[in-house]
């Protein structure tokens, strides 16, 4: 009876040992998936990579650089990349981003698809201008209590070309709220001729991983790593006048897109709209009235929605939908810039699309 | 206590990494279904319900959204801020939703304190009475919620 019980237990003893050492086994050798190529737009680019890793992660070892606002953990949407060969079935994971129309264009999120074999992608040939900068922190400056511009001055490479209105990726390092490297997206509010330096214009988020890390342990000389630049939002070429919409640190991508009109001897008819809360909350004033100076046909409207009675207020008050409902018409031949918050853009276009601009002409950066 | 196969999938959800960095618990060891409890002992003690809170929650968000990112006074003694940063956020308990990353900040001018959360948050207090784990960067106590949001009981 013991010796059937002794060779019973070393019997399942035995089977599970072997199992687990196949189970070793499998992960070193079928887990392994060794090196794999990617082919990129019809073989204009071929890598070789180590099997098994996101294909953002792959690529940015590369150097090639896919936006991604949430440094690769599939709470973005931005990494939209197609791949035409060796995708193989979508992951639950990227299913909420993807349209019909990308799932069947084989669109894949590039943080979520692991390159286990061969791969052929297609991505926008703008994308192979995106670089890596090293910079060192020139200077950090307080624009109002709760909003901070920050300089980069870029050491390797020294220059970066850009249009106005574009945004860079931010890597934040390991420190108190983080331990491990993050990236998060801000526009850039320089001029695109200002090419050695970068200037960012960065909100306190409460928790904010990022905006926490620059409005309290970011200082001036530190070294920072950027990369970039994305987006598509940028001043069209056309001779249609202008209406700009912010708030905020929507600030930065519509005063590079200005500057830029200043740098190109662009004169069309200009308003820009900028809504604040009180006197605290409005900043860049003078950098405002100079820009007014230099372009023949431009007015900065900023709008407190809740003046206080200590303030020496005389301008526009109310939310800055009834500003803009108030003092725009005649929108014949009118494109809109806006940026800021998901409410505030959806109030705005709202608001332009009943003066009878036509949404194709409102062009946004939306924070969302 | 001993928790359900669906609670311990949801549990490895909320861990650092899966859908944000640090997660949803913290450095709180215990169980999923204790930390439900714990704090659904809490609301209960305070004589409110987790759907009292998230309505507050969501009154306070909507009103909010009204001050297109900028503070908004709401009611007689409140300021609302509604602003949002980049990005959506499956939540862990399931279900084909994203939340967007929005902030409420709300402060309560009377008492002369102030309570973050974000969308997230509220759909964690109205479908599951969650307010995150102990330790973690987003918890919540339920009794802040009620106190400064001043959540009345429910009819």
């Amino acid at each position: 009876m013991i010796t059937t019980l002794l060779i019973s237990v070393g019997l399942v003893t035995s089977i599970s040992v072997f199992l687990a050492l196949l189970m070793v086994i499998a992960d070193a050798t079928i887990a392994n998936y060794g090196e794999v190529g990617i082919s990129i737009n019809e073989g204009s680019k071929e890598l070789t990579v180590k099997g098994g890793q996101p294909l953002l992660k792959a690529l940015n070892e590369q150097g090639i650089f896919i936006p991604s606002a949430c440094g690769g953990r599939g709470s973005c949407g931005l990494c939209k990349v197609q791949v035409l060969q060796g995708g193989g079935q979508v992951l639950p994971t990227e299913l909420p981003w993807l349209s019909e129309e990308e799932v069947q264009n084989n669109v894949r999120l590039s943080c979520q698809f692991k390159v286990k074999q061969d791969v052929e992608i297609k991505i926008p040939e703008e994308l192979f201008l995106v670089k890596a900068f090293q910079t060192k922190v020139a200077r950090i400056r307080d624009l109002t209590y709760d909003i901070k511009e920050v300089t980069l001055e870029l050491i390797d490479p020294p220059e970066i070309n850009t249009q106005a209105g574009q945004f860079i990726q931010f890597q934040v390092p390991e420190y108190e709220l983080t331990d491990e490297e993050v990236y998060r997206a801000y526009s850039i509010s320089s001029a695109p001729s200002d090419n050695k330096r970068v200037e960012l214009e960065i909100r306190l988020v409460p928790n904010g991983i990022c905006t926490t890390y620059v409005h309290k342990f970011l200082k001036e000389g530190d070294t920072v790593m950027i990369n970039g630049p994305y987006g598509d939002f940028y001043l069209r070429d056309t001779e249609r006048e202008i209406i700009c919409v912010a708030g905020g640190s929507g600030m930065a991508p519509i005063k590079s897109i200005l500057l830029d009109m200043v740098d190109n001897g662009i004169s069309r008819k200009t308003r820009y709209f900028f809504g604040a809360r009180t006197t605290k909350d409005i900043f860049l004033l003078d950098e405002m009235k100079e820009l007014e100076e230099k372009l023949p046909d431009f007015t900065f409207i900023p709008a407190l929605s809740d003046p206080q009675d200590d303030e020496q207020w005389s301008g526009e008050t109310g939310l800055i939908t009834d500003v803009i409902d108030r003092m725009v018409d005649n929108v014949q031949e009118t494109e809109a810039y806006l940026c800021g918050s998901p409410g505030m853009i959806d109030a705005c276009v709202k608001v332009l699309k009943n003066k009878g601009i036509p949404e194709e002409l409102i062009y946004f950066d939306k924070f969302a | 206590m001993k928790q359900s196969p669906l609670l311990q999938h949801i549990q490895q959800q909320m861990k650092p990494g899966v859908i944000t960095l640090d997660g949803f618990l913290g450095t709180d060891e215990r169980n999923l279904i204790d930390i439900l409890i714990d704090d659904d002992g809490t609301v209960r003690r305070l004589g409110r319900t987790h759907r009292a809170i998230a309505r507050r929650m969501q009154y306070f968000r909507d009103a909010g959204y009204e001050g297109l990112g900028e503070f908004i006074k709401v009611d007689d003694y409140y300021e609302v801020r509604v602003d949002s940063v980049r990005g959506k956020l499956p939540s862990p308990f399931g279900g084909p939703a994203l939340y967007q990353k929005v902030n409420s900040i709300v402060r309560n001018l009377k008492l002369g304190r102030e309570i973050v959360y974000t969308d997230m948050h509220i759909h964690f207090a109205r479908d599951h009475g969650f307010y995150e784990g102990k330790g973690s960067l987003f918890r919540i106590e339920p009794e802040d919620l009620i106190t400064i949001l001043e959540v009345p009981p429910e009819a």
